[in-house]
């Protein structure tokens, strides 16, 4: 007979401790369960009995995820291609093939629209599919690319100019000239807006708009998906179509043009062309037309900025490789492709399965959401050599013109920052040049450029600077010599 | 589909070592990736309305719906969902929320358009075993010995409460009771009780993301797939009226049934809400004294107790459904696959079915007082949304073939056993000082009490 209390026989059976480690975790981000590791290292969170490591899904919403995700994503790609997080409802594709497979199944893993950027964006081009998509993208998307992205370059130029001159004249807490020494903020010194000024530039909006703009920006951003400020967002989206709407309207009788540096006319601006385009023989609508701005604000602005900053803030961290590119300007288009591998900053793309397929053993239901992480994939040791060192020399990352069919020859591979496929980012050229100019341009304003380490964000131990991880570097403190 | 297009259509190459999938079965029958050769034919037809800045959800933020507040205490943040979005989509979880009363049971009484995906389903391991659950058999067997013994040992436990002394309810009557009961309806060896609570909770606990309770889940599940099947084995020689017999002499198409059968049977069944119910009506009861005595006057208002516990502090809180296809509700176009989560909690709250709902009222006269027979509905009133127990009967009496159905099953059980703790310790009252509560161990499982210390 066994004398057991009940108790204690119930006790064990339903594992009391496991269900208080929740109720300790108060804090949003975790911190109880997965302390913060040195970057590199990651937290121990079980092992089946066949030895395979195991991954609490909590670890998505912890801090020490987002500080120091590369570890995860290795456990992900090594033990679970297509790791399933019952807790978000959500399939992970984290291979560098895997996703590139599934980026061009437009049709098996499709974009229809379920995204949470439906509420804020409207009906926009990157939640339609197959030959619809096609259409609506080369409609704004041909503005983006080749020679009509020529035709920008002098002006990106010259509003990258304009706002670096301005330094001298400023007098504000992100530019503090000391002797020969200048400290700036990068962020509020120039990253912040200049990719607002180029998009403003580019879609053309006449001046007086761009103070809104920031407004409607700021407000979409922070409206999309799951934010208690979606109302603002939806507001602000609301106030966009009434703008838009006006604008297009004074367009469709009065187009606008785009001129030169020597003041020649090359061509109508974007909305002027949207206005004369046709899809299935009719006109857009003011509603499409404002879906496709809106998906210019909302993707030209954090995009461009996050990759300036992470730019000069993972180069100049590396002492020799910072020296090669501010001695040889042509190394700044390697500087940009190894930042967006090592550092971009969008984390992937939703995919919802089709039908009912199996990837790696794993079936995934018909309808499934399935996140394509890009940051996963332009990590994978499968393709890049020591993919979590920041190396603008390394010799597998293809540096050349970006292609919407990947580059895989050679031994080098494009990173993944830009997805591939049909719905590569329709601003990646542009936001290249944006990247690119401006930082030649930066590089030869300031003299011995170096990071003010008393300003920065230190790591846990105190010392060390903060790791990007799937961050974006928020604030960015340099210090360069006047003459 | 022409010729040329057959051939065009090739089951893409992914991954190595994938099964053929020519003989690879989805999980809905329908085969997995076949797909239209000609790429251009395919247009995206769904027509998704764009929302207006009336319709944004400002009022609630996803996280608070995984926080640990919402683990304690659900119903405020569940009210805020009913009364202003009442179908959420919740980009956090990539999930719907559907909390009132009529949508809830209209959800889960429609199985055309939705639906459950199993336990095993989770475990990833559907291929072990079959659900017998449905089979009359196995109902009758479960049904006769429960109604048999259910007061013996009701009277066993509570008997063990020293008179003068005190114990904890909610562990050693509410928890302890349908272990008993189940190990009873199985018939096992009175010695064997301790290891089989261990391995039935763990496998039960399991079924869920958290991993380290998934792993020792599946540990379980085969441990219980070795300790049945001797057991089996044994009781098919030589059966008896158990549950056990009951499976062993199964023959369905020619297949007996194995222990793996009887293991899936038990992982599907509902492990939650005869306990989380027993503990939250007499949690109820006892920090509601005048609505005790009333129950101890009136012994008929015992059942009426247990009805108003489901309503009032369901054990079971959500249940997940999937849309089998794209399929329009309450005026929003559900994508293929979406995971609705229906809220009992929500729904048994709702002010549009009852008065002054967050009030525990024995015997109220606006919820329905007996078994729901029919979409929840029964003299025109509804029921308590009780997910554990399934859907109420469609049929309007009980069939003559059948045994009651589970929600009658469970109501008389946790009746005859409430009445015999009455009968032994009258005097049962909250120990001085003790103030429980109801919670959930994890996010997603039972909201009950598990802490309830009393003195006669």
């Amino acid at each position: 007979m066994n004398t057991e209390p009940f108790a204690s026989v119930f006790a064990r059976a339903i594992g009391a401790d496991a269900g208080d480690a929740v109720e300790k975790a108060a804090d949003g981000d975790f911190q109880d369960i997965f302390p913060l590791m040195p970057v590199g290292q990651r937290v121990d969170m079980g092992t089946a009995p066949d030895g395979t490591p195991l991954i609490d899904p909590r670890i998505f919403f912890s801090a020490e995820f987002r500080r120091n995700p590369w570890p995860y994503y290795r456990l992900m790609r090594d033990h679970y291609p297509v790791y399933f997080n019952q807790l978000n409802n959500t399939y992970y594709v984290t291979r560098y093939d895997d996703m590139t497979e599934c980026y061009f199944d437009d049709i098996g893993f499709n974009t229809i629209p379920k995204g949470s950027s439906n509420g804020v964006l409207g009906n926009v081009t990157h939640e339609l599919s197959g030959v619809e998509h096609r259409r609506r993208r080369n409609l704004f998307g041909q503005h983006l690319v080749g020679k009509a992205l020529e035709n920008r370059v002098p002006a990106i130029e010259r509003l990258a100019q304009e706002m670096i001159d301005d330094w001298s004249n400023v007098d504000a807490p992100w530019c503090i000239t000391n002797g020969n020494v200048r400290t700036i903020e990068l962020g509020q010194a120039f990253a912040d807006s200049f990719p607002v000024r180029v998009v403003c530039d580019v879609l053309g909006f006449p001046s007086e708009a761009r103070g809104n703009f920031v407004y409607w920006y700021n407000s979409i951003m922070s409206g999309l998906g799951a934010s208690e400020t979606h109302k603002q967002g939806m507001e602000a989206r609301q106030h966009l179509e009434d703008f838009v709407e006006s604008i297009v309207e004074d367009r469709r009788k009065n187009p606008t043009y785009l001129y030169d540096n020597a003041g020649r006319n090359i061509g109508k601006d974007i909305i002027s062309k949207l206005c004369e385009s046709q899809v299935d023989g009719d006109y857009l609508s003011t509603e499409e037309i404002t879906a496709l701005i809106a998906l210019v604000v909302a993707g030209g602005g954090e995009t461009t900025r996050g990759t300036l900053m992470n730019m000069w803030y993972s180069l100049l961290q590396k002492p020799d490789q910072a020296e090669a590119a501010l001695a040889d300007e042509a190394l700044w288009d390697a500087v940009f492709h190894e930042t967006l591998r090592h550092s971009n900053p969008i984390g992937g793309q939703p995919r919802h399965a089709t039908f009912d397929v199996q990837i790696h053993g794993t079936v995934v239901p018909a309808g499934s959401l399935i996140e394509m992480v890009n940051f996963s994939g332009s990590h994978d040791e499968r393709i890049f050599h020591d993919a979590d060192n920041f190396n603008i020399f390394r010799p597998d990352l293809y540096t050349g013109k970006l292609l919407r069919s990947g580059y895989r020859t050679e031994g080098k591979c494009s990173h993944m920052a830009f997805g591939v496929g049909p719905h590569m980012c329709p601003g990646a050229w542009i936001s290249h040049q944006e990247a690119v100019i401006g930082s030649k341009i930066l590089s030869r304003t300031m003299k011995n450029p170096r990071i003010n380490r008393d300003r920065m964000p230190k790591d846990i131990d105190g010392v060390s600077l903060a790791p990007i991880g799937i961050n974006k570097t928020r604030e960015l403190w340099l210090d360069y010599d006047l003459a | 589909m022409s010729t040329e297009a057959k051939q065009a259509a090739k089951p893409p190459a992914y991954g190595a070592g994938a099964p053929d999938k020519d003989a690879f079965t989805g999980r809905n029958g329908v085969p997995l990736y076949t797909r239209n050769g000609n790429q251009n034919d395919y247009r995206t037809y769904e027509v998704y309305q764009r929302e207006r800045v009336k319709e944004a959800t400002d009022k609630i933020r996803p996280i608070q719906l995984i926080s640990p507040e919402f683990i304690r205490n659900p119903y405020p943040v569940l009210e805020i969902l009913r009364e202003n979005y009442p179908f959420y989509r919740d980009w956090l979880g990539n999930s719907f929320w559907v909390t009132r009363y009529d949508d809830v049971t209209s959800i889960f009484t429609d199985d055309a358009n939705f639906e459950t995906r199993p336990k095993r389903w989770f475990y990833d391991i559907e291929d072990l075993g079959r659900d017998l659950g449905q089979e009359v058999a196995l109902l009758t067997a479960q049904a006769t010995r429960i109604d048999a013994n259910v007061e013996r040992i009701a009277r066993e436990i509570v008997g063990g409460f020293k008179a003068g002394g005190g114990t904890d309810l909610a562990i050693e009557f509410a928890a302890r009771l349908p272990l008993e009961l189940l190990a009873c309806v199985l018939d096992l060896p009175k010695d064997d009780f301790p290891k089989f609570v261990d391995r039935y909770w763990r496998m039960q606990r399991g079924a869920m993301w958290e991993p380290k309770s998934r792993q020792a889940g599946l540990g379980a599940v085969q441990e219980l797939v070795e300790y049945f099947r001797p057991l089996l084995a044994a009781r098919r020689a030589n059966p008896g009226d158990d549950l056990i017999s009951a499976v062993a002499m199964l023959d369905t198409d020619g297949a007996p049934a194995t222990a793996e059968d009887l293991v899936i049977t038990l992982l599907e069944q509902d492990h939650e809400t005869l306990h989380g119910a027993l503990a939250n009506m007499w949690f109820q009861l006892l920090t509601h004294p005048e609505q005790l005595d009333l129950v101890k006057r009136e012994r008929r208002m015992v059942k009426f107790a247990w009805l108003e516990t489901l309503r009032h502090s369901a054990p079971v809180l959500t249940a997940n459904r999937f849309a089998r296809h794209e399929v329009e509700r309450f005026g929003r176009l559900i994508p293929i696959g979406a995971l609705l989560h229906c809220s009992a909690a929500a729904a048994n709250r709702d002010p549009r079915q009852y008065k002054d709902p967050d009030r525990f009222i024995v015997g109220r006269k606006d919820l329905c007082q007996r078994e729901p027979r029919g979409q929840y509905r029964a003299d025109g009133l509804p029921a308590g949304v009780a997910f554990g127990l399934g859907k109420p009967s469609k049929h309007p009496a009980v069939p003559e073939d059948r045994p009651r159905s589970l929600y009658a099953i469970t109501r008389d059980t946790a009746t005859t056993a409430s009445n015999v703790l009455l009968d032994v310790v009258p005097e049962v009252r909250l120990k001085p000082g003790a103030t429980p509560a109801l919670r959930s161990l994890r996010l997603g499982e039972m909201h009950t009490c598990w802490n309830l210390p009393v003195v006669f």
